[in-house]
């Protein structure tokens, strides 16, 4: 191996430590944040609120995720965050998947309408307000279905899935058409298996995009049962910003304070996705080529 | 009805497909109940509407005219709103538009390995994460309180907190920045693809010639994304003031606006919710939506255009 290796010009030997310095510096940037919150999650609050603390807690303590997984509204909120990004994913995908694998034949009747109908509806909309006059008049407002149904065909994913089902060469459905198949056990036999990729982009992108999603809730929920766990955070992080000296304010019971009891609310909200993301890496990466760079 | 074998062959195509036209009208119908009924219902911003007359109301409501639009207009914010508006989309297309396509060359030029491979999936993390979690690690890094204003005191680089959150005068910049760590890692995905698809060919020839590393990024490289850089770049101008209910611009406006930078955070959007949803105004804050989405439609049909003469094809 070290003959193999090239000998480093006098250009590579400043260049290599700048492209590592710089990488690192990117790592910290975008990791450190992270790694703060999760610190100051395990620190008692009154104790966190004089500052100091950078690389580990200074009065460790797990006050704060006690706190967190005690306080009934956190509980629930969790749960409406936890249900409706499970159902939601599920209801979202499966709808988006199969409209789109609809979509995706080319002698498809009419589809030159449906996708144009399907390009108008990505790029314009009627906004906020006539959307919420849609939303009351279908009951949905103050409802927990709110969370489920309004979303559950991503135009977006569907171009994508429209272009990744026409990949799939036609002679698969074909051959197990003539063995007389249905066009459902096509799907779920042939089709599904090969569409992992794509399955799996949606999935993440549907499930992060439910998992994250507080404007529902501030726009459409006011009942204070149906909360997710996205809105509670930003009603905590509102307050605190409001008043200057929220830190030391914010004080509830003991050690922990509201803001220390929010960060644990946060590294809750953050370490799932954390866990699953990169593992979903190769097929984000590919899906995300194929939605925007269309030869 | 009629099963015998004869007219099952005389089926029309549309009855041939009918199990796969089915999913595809679900779809349609959807679409047309979420999506195309709500454009329809921007008429409200003409119409004497109130949310009580339900949503049938829009139809029945008398006309008003552009009586909302002129409102607006003439309202004492209209100058501040349209300034926040365009100013911060203008700051993010020249800040954050071109960072990608560095990290995406630096990117390029590591050697394979952990670093390499640890770089990238830590710069994908932020993109995940909700504006609400990084509007709260915001508030624990730049509150006058926060990590970064005690660092610079202890150092003595500073006397007084820099007021990063309150300052009218930090906002757009906080913005920017904010955007810039949150989705640079994000965009370099696609330009990164351009960068392995150039072939190895023209970087051995072009090393034997004797062209050093940075000559061979500005002569190879660069010219070799330019088709990506223009692709990404007008779909970048298609939303630059992108209406969309999630777009950054909007949810940065509403989690990290407060009464203390209201005069450089606020913008068309969050006024739009402001006097729409939370003062009860729907068909006022309808009209000053559809100004938004009028300047839009012009971005979309305009960036569209372009993108037909100078990449060839568009995107409908």
């Amino acid at each position: 191996m070290k003959k193999a290796r090239i000998k480093k010009s006098r250009e590579d030997k400043i260049l290599d430590p700048v492209i590592i310095f710089l990488s690192v510096f990117c790592i910290f940037i975008t990791l450190y944040p992270f790694y703060y919150i999760i610190v100051i999650s395990f620190n008692e609050g009154i104790d966190a609120s004089m500052g100091g603390i950078y690389w580990f807690p200074r009065k460790f303590t797990l006050e704060n995720y006690k706190n967190f997984f005690t306080d009934l509204k956190w509980l629930k909120g969790m749960w409406i965050s936890v249900s409706s990004t499970v159902l939601g994913t599920a209801a979202s995908v499966l709808f988006t998947v199969l409209v789109s694998y609809a979509l995706s034949f080319q002698e498809l009747v009419h589809r030159k309408l449906y996708m144009k109908t399907v390009i108008v509806c990505m790029y314009f909309s009627g906004g906020i307000i006539p959307y919420y006059a849609l939303l009351k008049q279908l009951g949905l407002i103050n409802n927990y279905l709110v969370y489920i149904i309004p979303g559950a065909l991503s135009t977006f994913f569907l171009i994508i899935g429209t272009n990744f089902f026409a990949d799939i060469p036609s002679s698969l459905r074909e051959s197990a058409m003539l063995d007389g198949a249905s066009e459902l056990k096509v799907f779920g036999r042939i089709i599904l298996p090969v569409s992992k990729p794509f399955l799996a982009t949606c999935i993440l992108f549907v499930g992060v995009n439910k998992w994250n999603n507080w404007y529902d809730c501030t726009f459409f929920i006011q009942n204070k049962g149906l909360r997710n766990l996205a809105y509670l955070m930003m009603q905590v992080i509102n307050s605190t910003q409001i008043s200057a000296t929220a830190a030391a304010s914010g004080a509830s019971s003991g050690a922990t304070t509201t803001l220390s009891v929010q960060t644990a609310a946060m590294a809750v909200a953050v370490v799932p996705i954390m866990c699953v993301y990169p593992f979903l890496q190769k097929y984000f990466v590919s899906g995300m080529m194929v939605g925007s760079v269309k030869e | 009805m009629n099963r015998n074998a004869k007219t099952a062959q005389r089926k029309t195509p549309f009855q041939k497909q009918l199990p796969l036209q089915l999913f595809a009208l679900a779809g349609m119908l959807y679409l047309f109940i979420f999506n195309i009924i709500p454009m329809v219902g921007l008429i409200m911003g003409f119409k004497d509407y109130d949310i009580t007359m339900g949503f049938q109301g829009i139809f029945t409501a008398d006309w008003v005219g552009p009586k909302y639009l002129k409102e607006f207009v003439n309202d004492y914010q209209f100058p501040m709103l349209v300034k926040n508006t365009v100013g911060i989309s203008l700051l993010k297309l020249v800040f954050t538009f071109p960072l990608p396509i560095l990290f995406a060359i630096m990117i390029s030029e590591m050697a394979d390995g952990p670093l390499k491979r640890l770089t990238q999936t830590a710069s994908y993390l932020p993109h995940f994460i909700s504006w609400v979690i990084i509007s709260g690690i915001s508030y624990h890094f730049l509150s006058s309180k926060g990590i970064i204003n005690t660092l610079l005191t202890r150092l003595h680089l500073i006397e007084e907190p820099i007021g990063f959150l309150t300052d009218s005068s930090k906002y757009w910049g906080l913005a920017t920045a904010l955007d810039m760590w949150k989705e640079t890692g994000w965009w370099a995905i696609v330009f990164l693809a351009a960068v392995m698809g150039i072939s190895q060919e023209m970087y051995e020839s072009a090393k034997l010639d004797g062209a050093s590393r940075l000559q061979r990024i500005w002569y190879i490289t660069l010219p070799g994304i330019k088709p990506t850089i223009i692709t990404v770049l007008i779909m970048t101008l298609g939303n630059l003031f992108g209406g969309g209910l999630s777009g950054s611009t909007f949810e940065q406006s509403y989690l990290l606006g407060n009464t203390m930078n209201y005069e450089a955070s606020s913008i068309v959007q969050t006024y739009v919710y402001n006097v729409g949803l939370a003062n009860g105004r729907y068909a006022y804050a309808t009209a000053v939506g559809l100004i938004q989405s009028a300047i839009s439609l012009i971005f979309v049909f305009g960036s569209n255009f372009l993108s037909k003469k100078v990449a060839g094809s568009g995107l409908f």
